[in-house]
């Protein structure tokens, strides 16, 4: 997990630098980071999730591509390698030809290192995942993710937020104008739900409801998540919820301490990811597999069928390439494991 | 007699070694492996919190009644947690479902030497008395013999699965071993079936050059057994490089209640500061064995239940708020129930293998030792008489 800091750009045989291409393809969110040998961003694209994580991926390839047609800077780049993280990372493997599919958990550990090594405690919130990561003297010493209950998930404010009528980007301002924040059941989205409905009828002002539901929201998260590990400094708090000023200064209450968010807290895990590529391609110089970035001009189909050789009946997930002869590139769903070989 | 018993594993071959070699008359079949249908019915029937193995068990009840069996057996004890009533909800169930002619025996596993489990052969040979005392001393034997090998099995897969070069080898072994222990039946064959262990597992194609990491899988042993409700973590694991190392088996279990599991005795001396009785399932087990793992040198290590398991919940938390800080093994915990699916589990695996891969060498750094030499350094202070031979077989 060690950083290698490498000073010097070194020239391939093509006359270009090194980059290296990170993606997270998470459950709302889709994250691109162009990355040089030193951990510097170039490029980096962030988009919303398009019916499919197969639609997203050609969808930020084809921004990536217009973004760097139009940099003449990033043009002497050529991507080395490409890897993938968040929770369709085996599907996005497949399609764009990644190099190394991790977890999220170590990509957003990496990229956080990278930033701030000396860092203790990484608190993520996603959109439909949250999760705590413990490190200490650089190494990962624990970490959990949500396991039951998506409360306080970025999905759940977005939803709120709507049924406010006023727009996610000034929830965080809403919260931070609230002198007195009312209390908000956050056991539970349902019950968090009907709580704030009943305050809201009552006749208290969206800014303290917006205050009370964004302390509970912590409450549940450190009820949920950090149950007996030790919550040291430096904390950083990432993932797209940490755009949430209420939330920010409802953790910092909570903590008793100052919580950092990094400068690009959204794009933690494909930073992360590409650094985990770059460390990859130092210790195997392997030709990558990456297909390109006109990725998005390629059609892949995907299909299921049910394998039916035992009572299981698993739903089998096929993605093909109608170019290359139908070829099957991935395949995944069975319990047994059968198909996925092949 | 058609008689039958729920899924565990392998260890349907222990049992069935047992009735049929009580008397000929009885046929002895088996409930398909637990599957997803099996699973919805036991759902089905089972009021709504109860542990999972009892919705699995009762699942494989009705799979099996349908298939034709008229008598079933189920492990009873009177425990103090709720695994003491499984026997006899599941009988009312069955009957309020409308299988009247069934029968539940009973088999009483509370403590082996109080001989209540003869009373049961008794009841499924329907014969008493000196004149059945033969039948049942080789019925025994059979059993508790094909119980120790079906345990050795287990460590050999574990350890073999870690070092294969094709994927999907020691499972194929592993399906084929299985059955022949089943067809093997007399005892001399089982005297020698070691033999025909180590030769099988050696046929596979090891790189003997790896230096896999090491986690202990341990918790209710129901889950910790059937691959279907477990999502077959071992294999899972395993396939991601990692030695599984699990004392949890039948053989362990029985040998217990007969009172001659002295590695047990141990754990429960390394558990009694925390927990200083048995309160049910493997709390105290689980206490010990995450004690004795953390102290010889294990990477890492897995606690699996059902969910809403009193005793494995009151085990994971005395380990994630005390033994953890005190003895510093990376744990991962999973409770499965009936809607537990692979992909979340996946991504907390490999997050969790990529943890202790990460530790292991940070530690290796500040000792300076090279991998080739921790491992040496393990095998050489762990681990059964078996184990020991399947890492010679292995490193030559």
């Amino acid at each position: 997990m060690k950083i290698v800091q490498v000073s010097d750009k070194v020239v391939k045989e093509d006359g270009k630098l090194d980059a290296f291409l990170g993606i997270d393809i998470g459950s709302v969110t889709c994250k691109f980071v162009l990355m040089d040998m030193d951990g510097n961003v170039l490029e980096s694209v962030f988009l919303r999730n398009r019916g499919s994580p197969i639609e997203s991926a050609k969808a930020g390839m084809e921004d990536l591509r217009l973004k760097i047609e139009q940099n003449e800077q990033i043009q002497e780049y050529a991507i080395r390698c490409c890897g993938t993280t968040g929770s369709a990372r085996y599907l996005t493997k497949a399609i764009v030809g990644g190099d190394l599919a991790k977890t999220e958990i170590i990509a957003h550990a990496v990229a956080t290192q990278s930033l701030y090594p000396d860092v203790s405690t990484i608190l993520e919130i996603g959109g439909q995942d949250s999760k705590i990561i413990i490190l200490r003297d650089g190494i990962i010493v624990d970490f959990a993710m949500n396991s039951v209950c998506a409360a306080g998930t970025g999905s759940f404010l977005d939803h709120q937020a709507s049924r406010l009528g006023i727009p996610i980007e000034q929830f965080g301002d809403y919260a931070i104008r609230s002198k007195n924040p009312v209390s908000i059941a956050g056991r539970c989205t349902v019950f968090a739900e009907s709580d704030m409905i009943h305050k809201q009828n009552a006749g208290y002002t969206k800014e303290d409801i917006i205050a009370g539901l964004c302390d509970s929201l912590v409450r549940n998260y450190m009820n949920n998540l950090s149950k007996g590990k030790e919550l040291a400094e430096p904390i950083v708090f990432q993932g797209g919820v940490s755009y949430n000023k209420g939330i920010i200064e409802a953790f910092e209450r909570h903590l008793g301490c100052e919580v950092i968010v990094p400068k690009y807290n959204v794009l933690m895990g494909a930073l992360g990811m590409a650094i985990l590529v770059r460390d990859y391609y130092l210790d195997h110089a392997t030709e990558t597999l990456f297909r390109g970035l006109d990725v998005g001009d390629i059609e892949f189909k995907t299909s299921t069928f049910h394998c039916g050789d035992c009572p299981n009946n698993c739903e089998i997930v096929q993605v093909k390439m109608p170019q290359d002869e139908n070829k099957v590139i991935a395949r995944w769903g069975s319990r047994c494991g059968k198909w996925e070989v092949f | 007699m058609i008689l039958s018993f729920p899924n565990m594993g392998p260890n349907w071959v222990a049992f069935k070694t047992l009735f049929e070699a009580l008397d000929p008359s009885i046929k002895v079949i088996l409930p398909d492996p637990t599957n997803r249908e099996a699973i919805k019915v036991g759902v089905k029937y089972s009021p709504e919190f109860v542990c999972f193995p009892f919705k699995a068990t009762l699942g494989d009840f009705v799979n099996v009644i349908k298939k034709g069996a008229d008598t079933l057996v189920m492990a009873i004890d009177c425990g103090p947690c709720r695994f003491g009533f499984y026997h006899a909800v599941q009988e009312r169930l069955l009957h309020d479902m409308g299988y009247k002619n069934v029968r539940l025996i009973p088999l009483d596993q509370a403590d082996l030497l109080e001989f209540h489990w003869v009373k049961t052969l008794q009841e499924v040979s329907g014969k008493s008395g000196l004149f059945s005392y033969p039948k049942f001393v080789k019925a025994v034997i059979f059993f508790l013999k094909k119980a120790k090998l079906l345990q050795d099995i287990q460590t050999a897969e574990g350890l073999f699965r870690a070092y294969e070069r094709n994927q999907g080898d020691t499972t194929d072994v592993l399906n084929n071993i299985l059955i022949k222990l089943d067809q093997t039946n007399t005892l001399k064959e089982l005297r020698n079936f070691k033999k025909v262990i180590k030769e099988d597992f050696n046929k596979i194609d090891v790189d003997k050059t790896r230096t896999p990491l090491r986690v202990a899988i341990f918790g209710e042993i129901h889950i910790s057994l059937e691959p279907y409700v477990n999502v077959d973590i071992r294999r899972k694991l395993g396939e991601m490089g990692v030695e599984i190392h699990q004392n949890l088996s039948l053989w362990d279990w029985v040998s217990h209640k007969f009172h001659l599991n002295f590695h047990r005795r141990w754990l429960e001396h390394l558990s009694h500061p925390y927990v200083p009785m048995d309160i049910g399932g493997e709390c105290q087990w689980v206490l010990g064995e995450y004690i004795d793992r953390a102290k010889s040198g294990f990477s890492g290590a897995c606690h699996v239940y059902p969910f809403t398991c009193m005793p494995e919940v009151t085990a994971r938390t005395i380990i994630t708020n005390k033994l953890k800080k005190m003895y510093d093994l990376p744990i991962i915990f999973f409770s499965f129930d009936e809607n537990y699916s692979y992909e979340g589990m996946r991504t907390r695996l490999e997050a969790f293998v990529d943890l202790i891969e990460s530790r292991r060498k940070h530690k290796l750094g500040i000792e300076r030792i090279s991998y080739e030499e921790e491992k040496n350094n393990f095998y050489k202070s762990n681990g059964s008489h078996f184990f020991q031979e399947c890492i010679q077989l292995i490193q030559t």
